[in-house]
């Protein structure tokens, strides 16, 4: 199987773990999410380390069903300008469709494909992801108040014009307040992608992110509405 | 011994009740005598009542009267300065001793009159036990002065040193002062003994005299409650966290910021020297600050604020509700002998 069917089954996947519970909980909550975030993008490339940062914004929706599952569209986009004269400005866009299962209390198993899009005047790349991952929910004294721990694996990505990286990890640390109606959170995300090739060649990416977001619930409906505000 | 006093004493009681009766009934037949024109027979009556010898006994009220007629008497039969002698002394005794015109003649009311220039007295009447709404009633106090004179009324509580003055100017024969039960400073009277003072200067013949008068003076109302005591401490729940759990919150929120700043320098390719450090230490800030701040317990907190709001509001009922049987307080005002007991 190659990666572009990998993707899709994913996919599939991640609309089957969404749709499947709904008739079974007959109760779901449909929430929006606006986010800003600072980014910041490392690429060595020939031995050459070209950053860039700058400000992505972004917007989601998502829908809780029952109180176990959730899944979640997102779409960011922004530009990043290079550090240095040498570097290009690029600008980054990204969808994502994702879910999630509450296992515990404490502990989400999140799964997803991320499509996201590197431009610059000479060329547009395309990356492809295929994210499985946990996120551990740490509650603080404050009330309403949560830490937030994540780790994810990529076991699937897809570069076009590259080979796909040997390593390809993220991890992040949050921290949630969750209201009746409204959360707000604050992420910051490691993404690391190291390619193979020599040492001196070898192509390595990182994307660092500080994200901070409002989640609003929207509209629920069933016969029980669950009080919570979720968020991936 | 003991036995022979009891005896003196339970047949001496009864010859003394006879006694007062009999002045009472030699009272009646000298007024008689008076209607009648019968002086001589008046006379000798109250001669012996008003004797030192009088084997009777004559109170204080009954000796005036016994004066004012005896003074009346003699005028009718042409003493006249005796006669006002007599009338002088009941005035004395009583101030507000009077002739009623429909039953003495002018001689006898001209010789009365005569007496009341040359005799200054004052006099206040006592008070009947009585209860008043100061809201509505006044309590009235009757004084007097014999004759054209600078009265003076003042109203104070026992050991204070305020007085509240009721009259001040001039005066001839009896005057009525109502008093509205507030003091000075509009405040209802408390509980407690008050004396009445009149003083006065004569205006014929400079004499000074005072008359006092003291009553008790009470509050009555409804019960009044007492307010909700200020809340104990086993009725409130901790507001903070123990310092067993706050530390823990604490480690956990410092555990969350090292691992937002391990992220970078384990994760992250050294190659790079990147990994966003800035970033992270941002959020490490962040999720520190929510491990700090975190010892406050808001759910007890509420529900103690509940509680102390509860009772306020309880307070201000129970103060109001007071604020108003006060209000409603009626003064029950008694006769009194002097400051204290």
């Amino acid at each position: 199987m190659n990666a572009a069917r990998l993707i899709w089954a994913s996919i599939v996947a991640v609309c089957a773990l969404a749709l499947a519970p709904v008739q079974a909980a007959g109760q779901m909550s449909l929430h929006g999410r606006a986010e800003i975030g600072r980014v910041e993008y490392r690429v060595r490339d020939s031995g050459t380390v070209q950053p860039s940062s700058g400000v992505v914004f972004g917007g989601a929706l998502g829908l809780l069903i029952g109180d176990r599952f959730e899944v979640w569209g997102a779409a960011r986009g922004g530009r990043l300008t290079a550090a240095t004269a040498e570097g290009e400005d690029r600008d980054v866009a990204e969808v994502q469709l994702a879910g999630e299962a509450y296992l515990r209390p404490w502990l989400t198993a999140q799964g997803g494909v991320n499509v996201r899009s590197y431009s610059t005047p000479l060329a547009r790349q395309r990356w492809t992801t295929l994210r499985l991952g946990a996120e551990a929910h740490v509650p603080l004294a404050l009330d309403g108040v949560r830490g937030l721990v994540r780790a994810q694996w990529m076991p699937v990505v897809s570069v076009s014009g590259l080979e796909h990286p040997d390593i390809a990890l993220a991890a992040g640390v949050g921290v949630e307040w969750r209201g009746t109606r409204v959360s707000v959170r604050a992420l910051y995300t490691l993404e690391r992608y190291d390619f193979s090739g020599s040492a001196a060649a070898q192509r390595l990416e990182e994307v660092s992110s500080l994200q901070l977001g409002a989640t609003f619930r929207l509209r629920t409906s069933g016969p029980k509405a669950s009080e919570t505000t979720p968020s991936p | 011994m003991s036995r022979i006093a009891l005896v003196a004493l339970l047949l001496g009681a009864p010859a003394a009740g006879a006694a007062q009766g009999t002045t009472a009934e030699m009272l009646d037949r000298a007024v008689h005598y008076h209607a009648e024109l019968d002086v001589e027979r008046e006379v000798a009556i109250l001669r012996g009542i008003v004797s030192p010898n009088s084997p009777f006994i004559v109170t204080q009220e009954q000796r005036g009267l016994a004066y004012k007629y005896l003074g009346a008497a003699l005028v009718v039969r042409g003493q006249a300065d005796s006669g006002i002698l007599y009338f002088r002394a009941a005035i004395e005794r009583d101030p507000f001793t009077e002739l009623e015109p429909q039953k003495f003649t002018p001689k006898e009311l001209a010789a009365f009159g005569e007496a009341k220039r040359l005799t200054f007295a004052l006099g206040v009447r006592p008070v009947t036990p009585d209860t008043i709404d100061p809201r509505t009633e006044r309590l009235t106090f009757t004084v007097l002065s014999t004759h054209a004179a600078a009265l003076r009324v003042e109203l104070r509580a026992t050991g204070a040193s305020t007085v509240l003055s009721l009259y001040a100017g001039d005066n001839d024969g009896p005057r009525e002062l109502q008093w509205d039960g507030l003091l000075g400073d509009g405040r209802l009277a408390p509980p407690g003994r008050y004396e009445l003072l009149v003083t006065g200067l004569s205006r014929l013949n400079q004499r000074g005299d005072s008359a006092r008068l003291y009553f008790s003076l009470e509050h009555d109302h409804l019960p009044l409650d007492d307010t909700l005591p200020t809340l104990r401490s086993d009725e409130l729940l901790p507001e903070q966290l123990p310092p067993g759990v706050a530390r823990s919150e604490l480690l956990k929120g410092f555990g969350l910021a090292a691992a937002a700043l391990l992220i970078p320098r384990t994760l992250a390719n050294g190659d790079l020297q990147g990994g966003g450090r800035t970033l992270a230490v941002g959020v490490a800030g962040v999720v520190s600050a929510a491990g700090v701040a975190g010892r406050e317990i808001p759910g007890n907190v509420a529900v103690n604020a509940r509680r102390r709001a509860e009772r306020a509001t309880a307070n201000t009922t129970i103060l109001q509700r007071n604020r108003e049987r006060l209000a409603e307080t009626r003064l029950i005002i008694g006769p009194a002998a002097g400051v204290g007991p």
